[in-house]
């Protein structure tokens, strides 16, 4: 916390449309391009930011650190965490509740089509089978139509990452298709994530 | 009737021809909005209430999905002006002004960077004293502002204009929407004629108007700001 603390403290306030710098900068978050110029879009801190040791551009990128970060919106591209609500022939209704690392304030729906699902026989997926309401599902987000997102499942470390069995004791993955309940042993058909990328959930 | 008392040089309500109103701001004054604002210009006070980005409500209403929907609801307090009366909502002059401000607010908001959700602006006029519209704007822009939502530029608002006495008479009422930093003009309204030349100082009177209240209103953000660090630090 004192790290972030003396980070904000480092740059002036600056409030929207204030000339952050010129094209020698990037433009980082809460800060925009203008034509030749950068200004700010938000109102808090202005931070630079080194370019990192990589790059091919050697410009530094300059942000704007607000004190009130609006909650995330989903964007394509990018891996989503979402609760399924509903279970149809066809597809599911997810809401998303993780974009990235960041908690989403407001509810955004997601679907998964029944083509999304897996990589391979996409026509043979069988939705209750692969789903079922409560279940939590890491997803890629693809395009959406005006109703919803749609949500992709189809890679390896993509899909449920937990769920409840019926009797309600969790369900631990013994397979990529299937998991077992930890009360009753019974096994349930789940499109099951790949365990090794949940170090990626583990690393926040 | 006389704008100016030709005796003392005053307007009806105490200012010099060319005295722009007393400014207040204030933000965070809604708790359960995402940001909110109150404004006042002399006897005009206006609050205003951001929500969003959030999904969209009404998916009808999305054009397109590639920018944030901005929707803005202006509604005057029965008790604003000097009769009270019921007013109705959506009548011609709240769905005009309701979208000029939308129109206003859209110009500087950041839309693309928020695709497939929308931004709610709720302002309510609680005194009516000339330069509703203006006001309006202001309030909307201080909200945006406490909300975090991406902007361009701080967008002011001012009237060279009349107080409510003066407009109700039939004065000549323009107000302006002005960019500060970037120099840019996004919205102008005049509701009678005027000749070109006096238009023309009028219009310059506004912008400079416009500029006084961006500095007040960068003022209240940086305090705004300073009172944050302050409440953290301890």
């Amino acid at each position: 916390m004192a790290a972030t603390a003396m980070d904000h403290d480092g740059g002036e306030v600056v409030t929207p449309g204030e000339l952050l710098g010129n094209s020698s900068l990037l433009a980082g978050l809460g800060a925009y391009a203008d034509g030749r110029c950068v200004r700010a879009s938000i109102t808090g801190h202005r931070r630079l930011v080194p370019p990192p040791p990589g790059s091919t551009d050697q410009r530094s990128t300059v942000e704007v650190v607000g004190h009130k970060a609006h909650g995330a919106v989903p964007q394509p591209g990018s891996v989503v965490i979402a609760r399924v609500t509903k279970v149809m022939a066809r597809m599911a209704s997810a809401d998303i509740m993780c974009v990235d690392s960041k908690a989403v304030k407001e509810k955004f729906t997601g679907m998964i089509r029944q083509q999304d699902v897996r990589a391979t026989e996409i026509d043979k997926v069988d939705m209750f089978q692969s789903y079922r309401p409560g279940d939590i599902v890491r997803a890629l987000l693809s395009l959406g139509d005006a109703r919803a997102y749609y949500l992709s499942t189809a890679q390896n470390e993509l899909g449920v990452v937990s769920a409840q069995s019926i009797t309600g004791g969790t369900l631990v993955p013994i397979s990529w298709t299937e998991m077992q309940c930890e009360l009753t042993g019974q096994i349930e058909q789940r499109k099951v994530a790949k365990e090794a990328t949940i170090g990626i959930l583990d690393k926040r | 009737m006389e704008y100016v008392n030709p005796l003392t040089g005053f307007r009806v309500d105490g200012r010099r021809p060319n005295e722009m109103r007393q400014l207040k701001g204030e933000v965070g004054v809604v708790a359960r909005a995402d940001g909110s604002a109150l404004f006042e210009m002399g006897n005009t006070r206006v609050i205003a209430a951001v929500y969003g980005p959030r999904e969209v409500q009404n998916k009808g209403q999305q054009v397109n999905s590639k920018d944030a929907l901005v929707r803005c609801e202006y509604r005057m307090a029965d008790f604003s002006t000097g009769d009270r009366r019921r007013k109705p909502k959506g009548d011609r002059r709240s769905t005009e002004i309701s979208l000029v401000i939308r129109q206003t607010m859209e110009a500087s908001i950041l839309t693309h960077l928020m695709p497939r959700s929308q931004i709610d602006i709720f302002v309510q006029v609680l005194q009516a004293d000339g330069g509703t519209r203006a006001a309006c704007i202001n309030a909307a822009t201080l909200a945006l502002a406490d909300a975090g939502i991406p902007m361009r530029d701080i967008v002011t608002s001012c009237s060279a204009d009349l107080n409510y006495i003066e407009d109700s008479a039939g004065g000549p009422d323009v107000t302006v929407g002005f960019l500060t930093k970037m120099d840019k003009v996004t919205l102008l309204q005049m509701d009678a004629k005027l000749p070109m030349d006096t238009f023309e100082t009028v219009m310059d009177l506004a912008i400079e108007g416009c500029k006084a209240i961006a500095n007040y209103i960068r003022e209240v953000l940086l305090e705004n700001t300073k009172r944050l660090e302050c409440q953290r630090d301890h």
